[in-house]
């Protein structure tokens, strides 16, 4: 077990996107923060690394991600009107990807902003 | 959102001294807002910190900011469109029906001292949140604050920002508006974006049945839509991207558990002024990020037929 410090982490819990966290973690789960708020605090303490779900499932069964890869694409390939929805808690870089996925199956996105 | 006159947090936090926050309680749900950004630092231009801004606060009920505020404008719930209607009003001196100021629950006396204190300050600000465009006028609320902000600069500096949720919903916007050109509500089924919320928002989307297939990434409207757009994802083969197996996923025909961002996943997210800032993830995880996997997603797909003819990313080269 190692001790690791990250000095000017960014918290994604709430619109603010702190970016001057510090955080302390041994390796598993992050054991310790500074400057983050009450949400802020809870958020990171509420997530491990620990393996506590399956790599993928397929109609409930676990299968590996190349497995799941593939059949969502023929998923998403057989549709006529395929829709992309979420985004609001994955990074820009996934959101461009996905933007590209959508005009390549001439598909809907959308974002949890016209809620 | 276009046209829209607003600035950097930054700026809110060494020039703004009139802070007035409408329909959000960012005590409770931004705790940071106050005194990372706002009223509680110092700034070049205001020196004395929070001795040198006002903040006033208008919402619908006395919330824990309202304890941070030097004046508390209670709004009869649903009135918000006719008050900004009114300040409209009357920054330009013209009359306005005391009837209808009555009627919002606030008195004349407030709104003219209200209307004082915005053109006697050097740096104003809004701050609106859901309270406000997500109730009775929704968008119309938004843009009439943002119009009343826009006018506001013919007597000084002001400017207007939402008050965004959690994770990287702003990011979300920005993306699809630099990629798509709007900023949600796309379709690209002839092949160029087209825009039109209500058609194309994923609840009418589902409620109505028109999609038949849908790629949930980082959401879970299994628990928080209502039941005839869970009926409609039951029924169409879904596919969930998320870090935990959610409610979508066990409705789901696909679940890939994803890292999650800013803990084992990097990358970049956007702040509520739509500042990008990097992701310094603390731990190394056993599952692939969502940009992995929907890079792979994606390559697979373009490696099948296209469902137009010239598709595939070669728009009409052939
Ligand atoms: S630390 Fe608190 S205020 Fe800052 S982003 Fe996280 S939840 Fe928001």
């Amino acid at each position: 077990m190692e001790l690791t410090v990250t000095k000017n982490a960014t918290c994604t819990f709430c619109g603010c996107v702190c970016d001057d966290i510090e955080l302390h973690s041994d390796g598993v789960r992050i054991t310790h923060t500074k400057a983050a708020c009450v949400l802020g605090t809870a958020w990171f303490k509420n997530h491990t690394v620990e393996k506590l779900f399956p790599d993928a499932l397929i109609d409930g069964k676990p299968a590996t991600v190349d497995e799941a890869v593939h059949f969502a694409a023929e998923l998403l390939h057989a549709a006529d009107m395929p829709l992309l929805y979420g985004l609001s808690n994955i990074t820009c870089e996934a959101t461009r990807e996905a933007a590209s996925l959508a005009e390549l199956i001439g598909g809907v996105i959308d974002s949890h902003t016209s809620l | 959102m276009g046209g829209k006159v607003s600035c950097t947090l930054g700026e809110v936090k060494n020039r703004a001294d009139l802070i007035i926050y409408w329909g959000g309680n960012p005590a409770e749900c931004h705790p940071r807002h106050f005194t990372k950004y706002t009223i509680m630092q110092k700034g070049k231009y205001v020196p004395n910190g929070r001795k040198d801004r006002t903040m006033v606060l208008v919402d619908i009920r006395e919330t824990p900011s309202a304890k941070a505020a030097d004046i508390f404008l209670q709004v009869r719930p649903t009135k918000d469109f006719e008050v900004i209607t009114l300040l409209r009003a009357m920054i330009k001196d013209q009359p306005v029906d005391e009837a209808a100021v009555a009627e919002t629950g606030l008195s004349l006396e407030q709104l003219r001292d209200l209307v004082a204190r915005m053109k006697a300050c050097k740096f104003g600000v809004f701050f609106f949140g859901m309270g406000l465009s997500m109730t009775r006028g929704k968008h119309m609320n938004s843009a009439a604050l943002l119009t009343l902000a826009a006018e506001m600069n013919a007597f000084t500096k002001f400017v207007a920002m939402p008050m965004r949720g959690h994770g990287n919903v702003t990011g979300g916007d920005v993306i699809l508006r630099y990629t798509t050109g709007y900023p949600f509500g796309i379709s690209l089924s002839r092949g160029y974006p087209r825009f039109n919320p209500g058609e194309f928002s994923t609840i009418d989307l589902l409620i109505r049945g028109d999609c038949d297939a849908a790629l949930i990434l980082g959401a879970d409207p299994g628990a928080t839509m209502p039941q005839p757009a869970i009926e409609h994802l039951k029924r169409i083969p879904t596919i969930v991207l998320d870090p935990k197996v959610t409610h979508t996923s066990r409705l789901a025909r696909v679940h890939i558990t994803t890292a999650a961002t800013g803990i084992s996943a990097g990358g970049t997210v956007y702040r509520m002024d739509e500042i990008p800032l990097p992701l310094r993830p603390p731990l190394k995880g056993p599952y692939p990020t969502d940009e992995e996997v929907i890079r792979r997603i994606r390559e697979a797909v373009a490696k099948k037929a296209d469902w137009m003819p010239g598709m595939n990313g070669v728009v009409a080269a052939a």
